[in-house]
């Protein structure tokens, strides 16, 4: 008699009696049709199970099976897996539980420990503090700078900026939040874990949690460093940190409210209130400024009033947190996960220091969510229609004007805190950022070869071609700001061909600190990496975050020390030439080697090494 | 048809490696006007590896490239005037809808009727109905058509395509045969890497199979 033997795997341990191990047979298999085996899943023990010629299977203990003579035919059949677990009552699972087993996971996989690697990195570290001293330094600089301008126009500009920052902070926050979440899960946890009949917010409460407090924190820094940069006293910096890191936790609990009834037009609605507050403190600045209007502002009503909106943060993070917190089952996994996704991509672009690439990353994620337009037909032909292209994009999409506007009140602030010297340094700062959205274009050629491979244009035509709206948009930056660097009040900073000339130097340095920041290219991995406390990198990293600003800090560093601006016109030429893409160092290289082989070959004969001959004169 | 003097595409002894690995070595090629050159040959044979040389893509270490006579420089615009390609590193913009991709392309290229030349690439890459779609909302197939519109919807004296009919239906490949020897017929020049022996025999006028000695 011939049996075959069939053998499972054992998914839990076995149960005590052998009794309780033994699979039901089915009346299919007993009548001689095919043999089933339906075991509940408490009944998964190692079970081995023969089948007579009549097909009847029976079931035998494993120590019966493990005594079966080794010379049994081993021919393998596949186990009959009927466990659909539908009338399984699942117990409950207490989620701190599986968050401390997810916890124990990752520890167990660290090779090092948080210590290790800061001793491992204290160059770095090192590095980092000597900036960060630096730039407290240059911030308590301004200060002083700014506490000894005591003019009327000074005395407003300090009193209304921190607002201007304050709103500006409240309207990021707001951004930030509705972009990522705020609460968000790993494509991994949204998976593995809220697929799974658990509660949600026993998962998400810590979290949420954490962002509003890592909000408030980060808020309050800034707070901080934005009054002491405005000359206030300590009481004063203290206040207007707690007020910033309160309000802008309140508002990320209000995000996270949203969230949960998964809309995003309440947190659309109060991020364009707080912004268009940010550009009325700023226009008032302006014309406090230019002496267009007269303002005096009341200390004590201005202290009242950030104690009072700190007040309203505790409350808001109070009510909508707690709300949110509450509500947290309510969160769609997609929504969490989608957030989770982008935080993943903006990480690795992180870790790269590219933040080009962060950004590409939220404008495609735009891009889809917007998913179609309304086609316009192109204007012109050869460079003009790329021309044409760029300023359909700033009519289809003005949202990219909003920051250059803004970026405009930006010398008239500076100049009425006393800062002129930093004038131009300052400005240019905020025109970086304030260029990037207008140089899409140049991004993904710059970005993308094949795309620019497609244009019968070189690459200095093309770049010229997309950056060309952007640089007649910082042409009319320059007139508008002229103003603010001739100096507004009774005695002018400078004459006005000065004046004139600064602002386009300025302008001039913001746009092209922007073009250098969206043409740059990224660390390169394939060249032979540097050797470091944190491991290896590409020699081209640490360079990555300063990008832009060196441009920014070539041109218009000659202005800081009161030097002429055409030496920074100068200095802008050169760059603009290297920015172009006139340059090629690769290219440049190349022509070098053929070249020097053209001359080999004819010395040679046409062939490397061989004899040349020269042939003698002809005599006529 | 008679030759013309210098062919479209000369390759003289090109050769490639990635540190000690070397890819292609003593390659050469010729295509002139109506011709069509189909590479074929196993994965990792060094296909792509030579169009992206031919493109100016990558920098072969040894040999010459040269386009209608003159040495093949990537950002020549005399070169990007007269050489199409679909290779794999071609992206779009985000914020441009598909047949304003395409239209800029054609206008960029001083096309006279740049209109009717998008309108009537849009219909036969079956793209209408996305013309105005971002690019980044399409499906791998429909972007792969987008791609090959770039470079049909343009003038162009040599053709160079990296496995064109990747992620294209059956009947995508088919039109894209008819295509493809349609615009061989009329005398363009084509180099392209091809899985697919239906689109090689139905375009191709000579094929390499590259990798094998």
């Amino acid at each position: 008699m011939s049996k075959k033997r069939i053998s499972r795997p054992a998914k839990r341990p076995a149960p005590k009696s052998a009794s309780a191990a033994e699979p039901a047979v089915n009346e299919a298999a007993a009548a001689g049709g095919p043999a089933q085996t339906t075991t509940s899943p408490s009944e998964l023990a190692p079970v081995s199970t023969t089948q007579g010629a009549d097909g009847v299977v029976s079931a035998a203990s494993p120590d019966e099976a493990d005594a079966a003579p080794d010379d049994a035919p081993t021919e393998f059949v596949a186990p009959t897996w009927n466990h659909s677990l539908i009338d399984v009552t699942p117990e409950p699972v207490w989620e701190p539980d599986l968050k401390a087993l997810l916890k124990s996971w990752r520890r167990g996989r660290a090779t090092k420990r948080l210590s290790q690697v800061l001793q491992d990195g204290y160059v770095t570290i090192f590095s980092v503090l000597v900036i960060v001293a630096m730039l407290g330094g240059a911030v308590f600089r301004a200060q002083s700078e700014a506490t000894a301008c005591a003019t009327a126009t000074c005395e407003v500009g300090r009193g209304l900026l921190p607002w201007v920052m304050l709103f500006a902070a409240f309207t990021l926050t707001l951004a930030a939040a509705r972009v990522f979440g705020p609460v968000v899960a790993s494509a991994a946890e949204g998976f593995w874990l809220l697929d799974a009949p658990i509660r949600r917010a026993r998962l998400l409460r810590r979290r949420l949690v954490a962002v509003l407090g890592a909000v408030a924190g980060g808020a309050a820094v800034l707070g901080a460093v934005l009054a002491a940069l405005t000359g206030y006293p300590w009481p004063q910096i203290l206040e207007w940190a707690a007020a910033l890191g309160l309000g802008a936790a309140g508002l990320t609990g209000l995000a996270a409210l949203e969230q949960t009834f998964a809309r995003t037009w309440l947190v659309k609605l109060v991020q364009w209130l707080f912004g268009l507050a940010a550009l009325a403190a700023l226009a008032t600045i302006t014309a406090v400024a230019g002496g267009w209007i007269s303002l005096d502002l009341d200390s004590a009503w201005s202290t009242r009033v950030v104690i009072g909106l700190g007040g309203a943060g505790v409350a808001a993070l109070v009510l909508f947190g707690g709300l949110a917190l509450a509500r947290l089952d309510q969160i769609h996994r997609a929504r969490l996960v989608s957030g989770g996704n982008l935080i993943s991509g903006m990480q690795g672009a992180a870790f790269a220091m590219d933040l080009g690439l962060m950004r590409d990353i939220l404008v495609e994620r735009d891009a889809m969510a917007k998913g179609q337009v309304r086609p316009t037909l192109g204007l012109g032909h050869g460079q003009t229609a790329i021309v044409g292209r760029e300023l359909q994009r700033l009519w289809r999409y003005p949202k990219r004007l909003v920051l250059l506007v803004v970026s405009l009140g930006v010398p008239y602030a500076v100049g009425a805190l006393g800062l002129t010297r930093f004038n131009p340094f300052i400005s240019a700062l905020v025109l970086l950022i304030a260029f990037v959205p207008l140089l899409g274009s140049l991004r993904v050629l710059t970005r993308t070869r094949g795309l620019a491979r497609l244009f019968p244009f070189s690459n200095a035509r093309l770049r010229l071609a997309t950056a060309a709206v952007a640089a007649g948009l910082a042409a009319i930056w320059a007139i508008l700001a002229s103003p603010a660097f001739h100096g507004l009040g009774a005695v002018p900073d400078a004459s006005f061909s000065t004046a004139a000339a600064n602002a386009l130097v300025t302008a001039a340095a913001g746009l092209l600190a922007a073009v250098r920041w969206v043409s740059a290219k990224p660390a390169d991995y394939s060249t032979p990496m540097m050797q470091t406390g944190f491991g290896a990198l590409p020699p081209g990293l640490m360079f990555n975050l300063f990008k832009g600003l060196d441009v920014v800090a070539v041109m218009t560093g000659p202005l800081l020390l009161g030097w002429s601006p055409w030496v920074s016109v100068v200095i802008g030429v050169i760059v603009l030439y290297l920015l172009s893409g006139s340059f090629d160092m690769k290219e440049a290289q190349q022509m070098q080697a053929e070249l020097k082989k053209e001359r080999e070959q004819l010395k040679g004969g046409g062939k490397p090494g061989a004899r040349q001959v020269i042939a003698p004169p002809k005599r006529r | 048809m008679a030759k013309a003097r210098i062919p479209v595409l000369k390759v003289s002894n090109l050769k490639k490696s990635y540190g000690d690995h070397v890819i292609v070595s003593n390659f050469n090629l010729e295509a002139w006007p109506g011709e069509a050159i189909a590479l074929t040959g196993r994965n990792g044979a060094g296909k792509s590896t030579i169009l992206r040389c031919l493109v100016g893509a990558d920098r072969p270490d040894e040999g010459a490239i040269e386009v209608n006579g003159e040495t093949l420089r990537e950002s020549n615009p005399v070169i990007r005037g007269a050489v199409a390609t679909v290779i794999d590193d071609l992206d779009f913009f985000p914020d441009l809808s598909v047949v304003e991709h395409l239209d800029l392309l054609a206008r960029a290229h001083g096309l006279p009727d740049s209109d009717d030349a998008v309108d009537a690439i849009l219909h036969e890459v079956q793209l209408v109905p996305q013309s105005g779609q971002l690019p980044g909302t399409l499906s791998s197939g429909q972007r792969r058509r987008l791609a090959l519109a770039t470079a049909f919807v343009r003038p162009r004296q040599l053709l160079i395509l990296d496995e064109p009919e990747q992620r294209l239906d059956v009947e995508g490949v088919e039109w894209l045969a008819q295509r493809l020897k349609t615009e061989r017929q009329a005398g363009l020049a084509i180099v392209m890497a091809s899985h697919e022996p239906t689109l090689v025999k139905t375009v191709a006028t000579k094929t390499i199979r590259v990798g094998e000695r």
